[in-house]
């Protein structure tokens, strides 16, 4: 791509993990929700798990959208492998959000850890996690709203 | 079911690996050591002991899949007796206990010897060793990053939104938990630390601190059970296993052990710990009130705060208090970890169950010294182990 003369690398980007989750349309993680309880699975099951389930129904469902801080902590040093993370490593936060549609989902947090607080508003959205051989690898991530 | 008793007991002193205190040894090594002392406390050879409930794990072993109770039993002399390896994370010593425990109790052994030892790898424990995208463990760390120090900060978070709980309330436990460590020959750690010095240690996840959160740690330890008829043989005064329970997580658990999960409508808390002492309280005919004190599994000082309060140890949102007004010291109304803990031990996974078992025996014996707990009559111990697991026992004298 050529802008104003300079020739600049695009970096292509790529789920560190595919099909777990999509970025057209609004973020998205790709689960699943038994329609015969209600009960919401990410990444998707195969058999509702609830013991007080009438009978397993499982469909696809996408969630996303917003959702409030239950708890969140701070990562001050890497985690061991399989984690990946760009060196010189910062310090990030780790939200456990309840979103509307009714998912705890735990996830990074793109603010500074400084600026997260317990029942703070947030939102879905897909982040670069790491970078390897110039590529940028993404995961689903929390922003402040 | 018949009665069963705790003979004898026994400890490899805690330490890391290159110190002063377990070098190089292996796992085996420890073990034995552990066993050692154990068949010495219960005055049983090692003839008479007619099966092993052993502690497994993946981390340290000659076989390649972490401590097996079969590298213990060829290394002390191979007698042809069963062996049990129990697989069950941080839990793993309190199971062993609890197969042991239920063997004797049902008649099958007479004597059994229940053993968890550990060499650690170094460093924040890898929970996932496979880079499999159908597990969920490899999933989590590998898109989001979420080690256990920050699964237990995420919890003490919480604490902090609900109560109010301060940072200096965290701290005050990590100091009550060393100077118990101060009169035990066995903890890794013998110093006591100030306040101020734990509050200048780094966070290792905010909102928890370096010396909030149990390092890990090499160690073994060992335990002889029996059944009434042979304690009588053995011992005038033994101490007797009031309990023992072993439960899973339930689904309406809603703490972040995974991805996700349904969003709950009510408090997030350890079901599987609250559900295996509520077992254990049950089965031993013991309430709460009549518990001496407790050996509660702290890898961090949080859960000195949150489990006796799940348990109705004390009244929800009290333990604070109860902290700041040394309650929870061995001389205190709600003794906690008079051992020192795992904060004073390290974890040294599949030792930490049966170490518990020692500490209550010597407790319940009065062979404790500084950090006795006076007239201790009823011991509660308590693990917890990834994948869901938490395991109870009761001892009484």
């Amino acid at each position: 791509m050529v802008v104003e003369g300079e020739t600049q690398v695009v970096q292509s980007s790529e789920p560190c993990v595919a099909g777990l989750f999509v970025t057209d349309g609004g973020a998205k993680v790709l689960g699943s929700k038994c329609v015969a309880c209600g009960t919401p699975y990410f990444p998707k099951a195969a058999h509702c798990h609830n013991p007080a389930c009438p009978g397993s129904r499982m469909e696809p469902c996408a969630f996303g959208g917003r959702g409030k801080v239950w708890s969140y902590s701070v990562a001050n040093f890497p985690p061991p492998p399989p984690h990946k993370y760009d060196n010189p490593f910062k310090p990030y936060a780790i939200a456990v959000v309840d979103l509307d549609g009714g998912l705890r989902l735990v996830g990074q947090m793109v603010d500074p850890p400084e600026a997260v607080r317990v029942g703070a508003a947030v939102e879905l959205v897909v982040d670069t996690l790491y970078h390897e051989q110039d590529r940028a690898f993404t995961s689903w991530k929390f922003k402040l709203v | 079911m018949q009665e069963v008793a705790v003979l004898g007991v026994g400890l490899h002193r805690f330490g890391k690996t290159g110190d002063g205190i377990v070098g190089n040894k292996s796992v085996t090594e420890l073990c034995r050591h552990a066993v050692d002392m154990a068949l010495k406390d219960a005055g049983v050879s090692w003839r008479q002991v007619e099966a092993v409930a052993a502690a497994s794990s993946r981390f340290s072993g000659g076989k390649g899949w972490g401590l097996n109770g079969n590298d213990v039993v060829e290394d002390i002399g191979s007698t042809g007796i069963p062996v049990y390896n129990m697989s069950a994370g941080c839990a793993a010593g309190g199971n062993a206990f609890n197969v042991g425990y239920s063997m004797v109790a049902g008649g099958v052994y007479d004597i059994v010897l229940v053993v968890g030892g550990e060499v650690m790898p170094k460093g924040m424990i890898q929970t996932s060793g496979n880079e499999e995208v159908t597990d969920p463990e490899f999933l989590r760390q590998r898109c989001i990053g979420f080690p256990g120090p920050s699964f237990w900060a995420t919890l003490a978070r919480r604490r902090m939104h609900d109560y109010g709980t301060t940072e200096e309330q965290f701290a005050q436990i990590t100091v009550k938990a060393r100077k118990c460590s101060v009169g035990n020959p066995f903890a890794r750690f013998q110093k006591e630390v100030t306040l101020e010095e734990v509050l200048a240690s780094p966070y290792v996840s905010n909102p928890l601190r370096l010396f909030e959160i149990c390092p890990v740690s090499n160690g073994a330890a060992a335990a002889i059970i029996c059944s009434k008829q042979k304690a009588r043989e053995f011992t005038t005064k033994p101490v007797w296993v009031a309990s023992s329970a072993v439960a899973t997580m339930t689904f309406e658990d809603s703490l972040p052990r995974g991805l996700a999960g349904p969003a709950p409508s009510g408090p997030s808390f350890h079901t599987e710990a609250k559900a295996a002492v509520s077992r254990a309280f049950e089965r031993a005919g013991i309430d709460p009130k009549d518990v001496s004190f407790t050996e509660l599994q702290d890898n961090t000082c949080y859960y000195e705060l949150a489990f006796p309060e799940e348990w109705g140890l004390c009244q929800p949102g009290e333990a604070e208090r109860l902290v700041a007004a040394g309650e929870t010291t061995p001389t205190g109304r709600m003794p906690i970890n008079p051992s020192g803990g795992f904060v004073s031990f390290g974890e040294a996974t599949t030792a930490m169950g049966v170490f518990q078992i020692a500490e209550l025996t010597w407790q319940l014996r009065g062979e404790s010294g500084a950090r006795q707990v006076p007239g201790a009559k009823v011991g509660l111990a308590q693990t917890l182990g990834l994948g869901g697991n938490a395991t109870a026992a009761i001892l009484k004298r």
